[in-house]
């Protein structure tokens, strides 16, 4: 393991710290940080990106550590280096810009001193000698990247803020977006993306500057233009020698040349950004392959290569890096609250691949058993709590876990309404085929550019749709938008449907509690989290125990909290269950939510059923769902609070008829096709497209 | 005899610890041969510091005015106070012109290993470009000292305009001799600048000063204090945290060791140890300064040593009274002999 210390302790030198780890890492290193060293006000985003190499220095066995930034050592930074107590077979080297000969035996003896022992010392000035960035601690910067797939080229355009302060600027590149040749991404330091984000250009597709990793950002572009007065930071400088390693078109549009004067292999492109468009369609893009080849050829970027540095260092790039990126798999995130819908609906899916064995899931504890019982690997993520010390204390370990399963290339499907921050990222680090299964049927508060922003890290978003049609919405555009069918369990055509729908009966059930079953009344009113339901359940358990022969099954996913009120109720009995498709089918009535898939489970598979739709403002928009199928005779909506209507209706399905009328007009009426299987070939035919 | 040339120290008087309290104690002895006027440098690496306390004091009681930043230093003799304090400037931003320039080397070129101790090539540089000489000698303030110049000639050829004084410009140590204790007890001390150079690795320290010892006083321990050491044997006391009387009366040896990467040019803090009547353990290159004065050791000796002289308290006194006749030689009346052999000819004293 590699310990990167740097020799200030500052914000700047963390990030040039988390920098050379990040290059070290792309190369095979096994690198790290000493957690004790992070600042107390890290950013989210940065918090995420050194999360991976964070480590207490004690529990590490360090093969060596390497110092950036050794031209200034703090005295923090040598008490340090002190506290790590070496063993003397672990080399220690300083890298620097020394100013003068004096500077670097300085930084020696100070390090020597502490070390007991000669660190060794690498003169920057000596490895690269016109650097992009002359004052910088950071001793490489162009880090070698698998070149991704694309059917379009993707120009990025790296911008500071102030730029867009000009309504020109916006105006402007907003025209660019419209050119057919490339895809346009921005990269806005400061506070652009705020910027952004306030204007009527919302939709552009753009990323912060210390957002992702440089490599990151430089997998996903084929060329980069660099506008404002200088490159925009070390971020940048590393982005821009990361694309010309990968073999891309570098464009230096700043002021002052500030790439091409340096010799870096840079084209010179105007800066004008009404030029600009002209500029990439007709020089650029048409020669980027030649651009390329002959910027990889550049004796300044192999000077300032991570390579070269590795040489300096006499440091062995591990190998077996390639075989990894090679392993294909289709990893399912379901997540979102509990997560057992998303769970669900991706289980459907990925019974529908051609390749089963080749799906492995990663959710929350809550859906291991249902996923397993598939015979499907599930690698657990942790769910929120208020227990933890940050709200996204649990993402962050689910980004690392994410980061460590997914294999570089291969496929990961979400399904979920929030991208977070460990999804994201997981897809554009690992360069992942993302797959978003995203219903739709949000509510109106819900949905927003923010909210829909990280669509664009997906190469295929697949939208189940409702069954009814006025439910169906477009909220984004585009050739990576796809509708299916309403995914659901289908009748005993999935694994260990067939014996779930069948096998339960009136007299099985009978058996199984103790009591008579002439009529069967189940309710799925959720877990608790949504809504307090103790009122509806409680009315709907009085309602049973007036009725002789009534069994009542409160149905809540394992798990789940009960009110103990329930429990007193001769003819009620909860089920902790994930059997609730069988349980509905035996059923005379339904009692249930509106939830995506308890809706369409029970208008596929004709049960008559009131519906009483959650409304908290996180879910979807369950009244309208309901309402759509009550309005055409096939269900009732009771809303939460309308009791006494609710037992009305109760009499009215179990007394007057009113369910086998529903059961008949469910059973006439047109439903669309259930969309698994489509959702199937599109997941594997985004597999194998490019973007 | 009297000297007719005239002699000018070239000095940053900023320089803190031993090199400023050799310089002063050189001052008020050479008072007694020839007026010597001090020129002021301002270096860049004492920028923002004041002229060291003992050096101020020297000054006032010889009536001496420091000379602050003079375009030109000219007289028969002229003395530079260590070389090192021009590392990080290009230009000593003074010229001198001598009949006989002698540079005192208060800080070793070469650190143990070989490492170049600090930029020697261009601190000798800026003063070759800035004298006008035909004599310029280094003077090493003691035989490790001496070594680490011979050792730095030898690796850097061409410098044939630079010898070597054939006799140490030692410190002069005129403390004032205390008694050693009739009942020494196993109570460690050390006491040095707080500077990492000056401190052995922990495990050393810690073989030093065990937790058997009656007491382990460690002064100038500000590193340990601010990284929240714990050691609760030990005592703990920041850089003048303690008057060195205090500090004395609370031990009975002084046990010395430093960075594996750093030695001692002389080691004045020994010396001090020495006056006071204790003894001073520590290893071999730093203990040649005093020619037996110090008893050497490794770290895994040391408590062999110190239950030795502790048992024996006989042979404790017979060592003390033995180290402080040693330091005589580096009495003020021996350095000026020493003074006038190596400077005599450029300021008319026969040799």
């Amino acid at each position: 393991m590699i310990l990167i210390d740097a020799g200030e302790r500052s914000d700047h030198a963390f990030d040039a710290k988390l920098l050379m780890a990040m290059q070290l890492g792309e190369r095979g290193h096994r690198v790290a940080i000493d957690a004790t060293t992070r600042p107390a006000d890290l950013d989210r985003s940065h918090r995420y990106q050194a999360a991976p190499f964070l480590a207490d220095p004690a529990d590490l066995a360090m093969s060596r550590v390497l110092v950036i930034g050794a031209e200034a050592l703090s005295p923090e930074t040598l008490q340090g280096l002190a506290g790590y107590r070496l063993g003397a077979d672990v080399p220690v080297t300083l890298t620097g810009r020394f100013a003068d000969r004096q500077a670097a035996i300085g930084a020696r003896t100070k390090a020597a001193y502490v070390l007991g022992r000669e660190p060794q010392v690498i003169d920057l000035a000596d490895l690269q000698k016109s650097p992009l960035l002359p004052a910088s601690p950071l001793p490489a910067l162009a880090c070698a990247h698998p070149a991704t797939k694309r059917t379009r080229p993707e120009v990025f355009l790296c911008l500071p803020a102030e730029s867009l302060e000009d309504p020109a600027t916006l105006a402007a590149i907003g025209a660019l977006d419209y050119l057919p040749e490339f895809g346009l991404t921005l990269v806005l330091a400061g506070k652009g993306r705020e910027l952004l984000r306030m204007t009527r250009h919302a939709h552009l597709r753009a990323f912060g500057a210390s957002e992702l990793p440089p490599a990151t950002l430089a997998a996903m572009a084929d060329a980069a233009a660099f506008l404002g007065e200088d490159v925009g930071g070390e971020r940048m400088a590393a982005f821009a020698a990361d694309l010309m390693q990968a073999g891309g078109a570098v464009i230096d549009a700043t002021a002052g040349a500030a790439l091409a004067a340096t010799g870096a292999p840079a084209l010179r492109g105007p800066q004008d950004l009404a030029a600009l468009g002209n500029f990439l369609v007709h020089t650029v893009l048409p020669n980027r392959h030649e651009i390329g080849r002959q910027t990889q050829a550049s004796p300044w970027l192999k000077s300032h290569s991570i390579k070269r540095f590795e040489e300096a260092l006499d440091l062995q790039a591990p190998s077996g890096r390639t075989a990894a990126a090679s392993s294909q798999r289709v990893l399912f995130v379901p997540t979102n609250g509990v997560g057992l819908g998303h769970a669900q609906r991706c289980l459907q899916v990925a019974q529908e691949m051609a390749d089963p064995a080749a799906c492995a899931f990663a959710a929350f504890p809550s859906c291991l058993p249902m996923i397993e019982a598939q015979g499907l690997a599930c690698l657990p993520l942790v769910s929120k709590s208020p227990s933890h010390h940050e709200e996204y204390a649990n993402d962050l370990v689910n980004y690392l876990r994410l980061r460590r399963h997914a294999a570089r290339g291969s496929t990961l499907v979400f399904d979920g309404g929030y991208v977070f921050d460990s999804i994201y990222r997981t897809i554009l680090e690992r360069a992942l085929n993302g797959v978003w299964i995203r219903r739709g049927l949000w509510q109106p508060g819900q949905i927003h550019g923010a909210a829909l922003e990280r669509e664009k890290v997906f190469r295929q978003v697949i939208i189940p749709d409702e069954a009814f049609d006025e439910l169906n919405a477009d909220y984004t555009y585009g050739r990576h938008i796809s509708h299916v069918g309403p995914i659901l369990r289908r009748d005993a055509d999935g694994p260990g449907e067939a014996t779930e729908a069948g096998a339960l009966t009136r007299e099985d059930l009978a058996e199984r509690f103790g009591l008579a079953c002439r009529e069967l009344l189940v309710t799925m009113l959720g877990a608790g989290v949504a809504a307090d339901r103790t009122a509806q359940m409680q009315l709907l358990c009085s309602i049973a125990e007036r009725r002789a022969g009534c069994l009542h099954l409160i149905v809540v996913w394992p798990g789940a909290s009960v009110p103990p009120a329930v429990y007193g109720w001769k003819n009620s009995r909860v089920v902790r269950t994930r059997r609730t498709l069988a349980l509905c089918r035996a059923a005379d009535l339904a009692v249930s939510a509106a939830g995506y898939n308890a809706f369409h489970e029970i208008l596929y598979h004709q049960v008559p059923a009131i519906f009483v739709p959650q409304t908290a403002s996180f879910m979807d928009d369950q009244e309208r769902r309901a309402r759509a199928a009550s309005g055409r005779g096939l269900a009732e909506t009771v809303m939460a609070h309308e009791l006494l209507q609710m037992e009305r209706e109760v009499r009215a399905f179990l007394d007057d008829g009113k369910a086998a009328r529903i059961r008949e007009a469910l059973a006439t009426s047109a439903l669309p096709q259930p969309g698994n299987a489509a959702a199937a070939r599109l997941i594997e035919r985004s597999m194998t497209d490019g973007r | 005899m009297t000297p007719t040339g005239s002699i000018a120290y070239v000095v940053d008087p900023r320089l803190p610890g031993g090199t400023s309290s050799a310089v002063a104690a050189e001052l008020l002895a050479l008072a007694e041969i020839a007026p010597v006027r001090v020129h002021a440098l301002e270096t860049r690496m004492f920028r923002g510091r004041a002229v060291a306390p003992q050096l101020a004091a020297a000054l006032e009681t010889l009536g001496l005015d420091l000379v602050w930043n003079a375009p030109t230093v000219s007289a028969d003799l002229v003395v530079f106070h260590n070389p090192a304090v021009l590392k990080f400037q290009r230009d000593p931003g003074v010229r001198i012109v001598t009949r006989h320039l002698i540079v005192v080397t208060h800080e070793n070129f070469l650190r143990p290993g070989a490492a170049e101790a600090f930029d020697v090539a261009g601190c000798l540089g800026q003063l070759d470009r800035a004298t006008l000489s035909p004599l310029k000698s280094l003077a090493p303030v003691s035989p490790h000292n001496r070594q680490c110049i011979l050792d730095w000639l030898d690796r850097n050829p061409g410098r044939d305009g630079w010898s070597v004084l054939g006799q140490d410009w030692f410190n002069i140590c005129d403390h004032p001799r205390s008694v050693p204790s009739p009942a020494p007890a196993d109570r460690r001390g050390r006491h040095s600048r707080p500077g990492a150079e000056k401190f052995p690795p922990l495990a050393v320290m810690d073989l030093c000063f065990p937790a058997h010892a009656q007491a382990n006083v460690i002064l100038g321990a500000d590193s340990y204090v601010a990284a929240g050491l714990d050691r609760p044997h030990w005592s703990l006391y920041p850089f003048r945290g303690l008057d060195l009387d205090e500090y004395f009366a609370m031990v009975d040896f002084m046990v010395y060791f430093t960075a594996p990467g750093w030695r001692e040019s002389f080691g004045r803090v020994m010396a001090e140890a020495i006056a006071a009547g204790k003894p001073v353990i520590t290893d071999a290159d730093t203990a040649a300064a005093f020619d037996g004065a110090a008893l050497v050791a490794s770290p895994e000796e040391v408590d062999a040593v110190i239950a030795r002289l502790v048992g024996r308290p006989r042979l404790y006194r017979d060592h003390v009274i033995a180290a402080q006749a040693r330091l005589d030689r580096h009495s003020s009346a021996a350095f000026r002999e020493a003074f006038l052999r190596a400077a005599g000819p450029a300021i008319g004293v026969a040799p």
